[in-house]
């Protein structure tokens, strides 16, 4: 008996080294690149692309470069920030309010609207890039104009992501809603008063992934930016940086720039990422 | 005053179904009455409709006179306690309580403190100082002004909604009768079962309201912690004197707490009267099985008149009927005819000996409940009878007699024979606005146009 424990607890050690030697591989070869693109930022000396890894030059030229009036990063940080914005905003109210209505309220078509709406967001987004385009540019919004074009599409169809809010307002018990109408609360009030305090995280769990989409989101954003610099949000503007003719003399800016891009995620995940644990698991075991 | 009346109401649910049918029912002011019945016989739905919480498919529903058939529940006056408490997971129980009052923002009427009143007089005096010295077209419109304070000190202040002191004073008022006063800070997870309800009960109770709903509110607590929450329900019923209308599928809390008790199945109501009408003299073989634990016996047998007396023709043994039975079924003139024989469990007696109108059963199982024994027995031929024995007035002798295998003799209160009508159910003595409970319900209104 004593020996044969003994032997378990060795197996056991031994499964965990090799675990843990294949974890530790391979959180070196994901973490890599990112102390590869920092180090890069911190070199100040030729700015192109050189293929040492280790900076030449320390300082924070890089960064001051971003920030002075000879590049357009400030232009496309602001515009990145502005679309995240509204579009987090709009995107949670709306969420919120189609899944409110789909958990509490029985009307007509409300399965077969559930059902065309789950067919729908089958499709990669993508496919409906041209015509998006095109109906952006005949509104105008589009080159110059492309913030609130983006900001359009970004809110436009977020709606469709209700799922995870309606798991978790479906496990909220009915009687909750009717406690407060008995004791006075119009609908609204019932809503904001009663149903979103108790959303808390998954709210929270809205705001961080409508705000992560827009913020690194390229695809569209180049698209409809069209090459111009006034309409460009920031990724697609350090990635103009990369291009066979910038890559020269702008590599060492675009790591530092993406050094700064990565500073208001990682401040909102170490703040809300109790919330944000909470409100994926919250709506997926519970529902 | 707040009498609630429901005048031929119906609740249709989409795909023709019909969970309440032609429902009448005029609860008068002050009145608690408990609805009662098996589930899904449409008690909690009519509930609701009263609440406002479903709509009414049909008929009127009348609050103090009004209709509200179409009012939102917020603006019905009614509070109402729910099974599962229903309480704000993110509020404090003091939160919780106050919930219904913050909500209220009606206008009331408050008197003016003395200060107020004398910077209202002031204002008047300066006013007038105005006045003095203005030409005709203002002097009219500080007149206006002037008439304008003067009527308001008349009338007393007008505040919208409640006070935070006023909201203080209602809730702790009420957490000190529910005895909920340490519990105030908490968050309702830290708390258990029966302080919940307790907080649920307070939430109800500080509002002004016309009529005090329950939903089964007891159903959820153990069964020691329900029996002491009833006795507060009956001692906080006398404390806030108003209509109630209380949910409940368990009869012994319909009984003990109901003036008056509405028993429904299947949509339907059976019958409605005091727990005494209710348990003496059932309408149907439903209610009368339904009230009162265990079940009552019945047996398929025969009613015999004979001459001016009646007896009933059980196992070839003669039961003799006496006293109010045999009164009622003379002035009712009733015949020989076949029954449905119904006898409580309680109204059954273990005889001494094999006399006259008694039958003989053996004990198949013998349930020792502390206080009295539930014997399951069964007669010559194989019918199933329970019969419930007090323990107290027993000798030891007795007692050692009440074994399975045994013999005993039972001899059946004569005063608390049930005879039902075998097709219908109906008990014979019951007046014309029973209904029955065997085969396709007919409403007496129904069975007159027939």
């Amino acid at each position: 008996m004593e020996r044969r424990s003994m032997g378990m607890a060795a197996k056991r050690r031994t499964a965990n080294i090799i675990t843990y030697v294949i974890l530790v591989m391979i959180s070196i070869i994901w973490i890599i690149p990112f102390i590869f693109l920092i180090l890069q930022a911190f070199d100040v000396g030729n700015p192109g692309l050189t293929g040492n890894v280790w900076p030449e030059k320390w300082g924070l030229g890089n960064f001051a470069y971003l920030f002075s009036s000879e590049s357009n990063f400030l232009r496309w940080y602001f515009n990145t920030f502005i679309i995240a914005l509204f579009a987090c905003v709009g995107q949670t109210a709306m969420q919120f309010m189609m899944a409110y209505a789909l958990s509490r309220f029985r009307f007509k078509l409300r399965k077969p609207m559930m059902n065309v709406m789950l067919v729908l967001g089958m499709f990669p987004g993508f496919l409906t890039m041209i015509v998006l385009y095109e109906v952006l540019n005949s509104l105008g919004m589009t080159s110059d104009n492309a913030v609130p074009g983006l900001i359009l599409v970004n809110i436009a169809s977020s709606g469709m992501g209700y799922y995870v809010a309606k798991g978790f307002l479906d496990t909220m018990p009915k009687s909750l809603d009717e406690a407060a109408e008995v004791d006075g609360a119009t609908k609204f009030q019932v809503f904001y008063k009663v149903v979103m305090p108790l959303c808390k995280p998954i709210v929270i769990y809205t705001v961080l992934t409508s705000f992560m989409g827009p913020w690194g989101d390229y695809i569209f954003a180049a698209t409809i930016a069209k090459g111009s610099q006034e309409g460009m949000n920031v990724a697609t503007g350090l990635n103009s940086w990369l291009s066979t003719a910038n890559i020269g003399g702008y590599y060492k800016y675009f790591c530092a720039g993406g050094v700064i891009v990565a500073i208001p995620v990682i401040i909102l995940f170490l703040f809300l990422q109790k919330y944000y644990v909470e409100g994926v698991t919250g709506g997926a075991v519970k529902g | 005053m707040a009498r609630v009346q429901l005048e031929n109401v119906k609740k249709i649910y989409s795909g023709n179904v019909t969970a309440v049918h032609d429902f009448n029912l005029d609860i008068g002011d002050k009145e608690f009455v408990v609805f009662v019945g098996p589930s899904g016989c449409g008690k909690s739905t009519t509930l609701r409709m009263i609440a406002g919480l479903e709509d009414i498919s049909e008929g009127t529903l009348k609050i103090d006179g009004e209709v509200v058939n179409d009012l939102q529940p917020k603006d019905r006056q009614i509070s109402m306690v729910f099974q599962n408490y229903a309480l704000y997971p993110h509020l404090t129980v003091f939160e919780n309580m106050a919930f219904p009052l913050r909500l209220d923002k009606k206008i009331r009427i408050h008197p003016w403190t003395e200060k107020e009143i004398d910077g209202l007089n002031n204002q008047i005096k300066k006013l007038q100082e105005q006045r003095d010295a203005a030409n005709e077209k203002k002097k009219a419109a500080i007149d206006k002004k002037i008439e304008f304070i003067r009527a308001s000190i008349e009338k007393g202040k007008e505040v919208k909604g409640f006070t935070n002191d006023e909201i203080f004073e209602r809730v702790t008022n009420a957490a000190k009768v529910l005895g909920i006063t340490n519990f105030l800070t908490r968050k309702p997870k830290a708390m258990s079962g029966g302080q919940r309800q307790r907080v649920a009960i307070g939430r109800a109770m500080v509002k002004d309201c016309k009529v005090f709903l329950m939903d089964e509110p007891l159903s959820n607590l153990d069964a020691k912690l329900r029996n002491q929450m009833r006795a507060e329900i009956i001692l906080l019923r006398k404390r806030i004197n108003t209509t109630f209308v209380y949910v409940t599928h368990d009869q012994t809390e319909a009984m003990t707490l109901g003036d008056r008790i509405v028993c429904m199945r299947d949509g339907f109501i059976m019958q409605v009267g005091t727990p005494t009408q209710l348990f003496d003299m059932p309408d149907n073989l439903f209610v009368a099985q339904f009230i009162g634990a265990p079940m009552m016996n019945t047996f398929l047998t025969k009613l015999v008149k004979d001459g001016d007396k009646y007896y009933v023709d059980l196992f070839n043994r003669k039961l003799p009927v006496s006293g109010v039975k045999a009164d009622g079924l003379k002035a009712k003139g009733i015949q020989t005819r076949d029954i449905l024989l119904g006898i409580r469990p309680e109204h059954l007696i273990v005889a001494k000996d094999s006399g006259e109108g008694t039958i003989p059963v053996t004990i198949e199982v013998n349930e020792m409940m502390g206080s009295e024994y539930h014997l399951h027995v069964s007669s010559e031929d194989g019918t199933k009878i329970i019969v419930r024995i007090p323990t107290i007035n027993l000798s030891d002798k007795e007692r050692e007699n009440m074994v399975p295998g045994n013999v005993i003799n039972l001899a059946f209160e004569p005063k608390a024979m049930h005879f039902f009508d075998p097709d219908s159910e109906i008990n014979l003595l019951a007046g014309p606005e029973a209904v029955n409970s065997k085969g396709p319900i007919i409403l007496p209104s129904e069975r007159e146009q027939v």
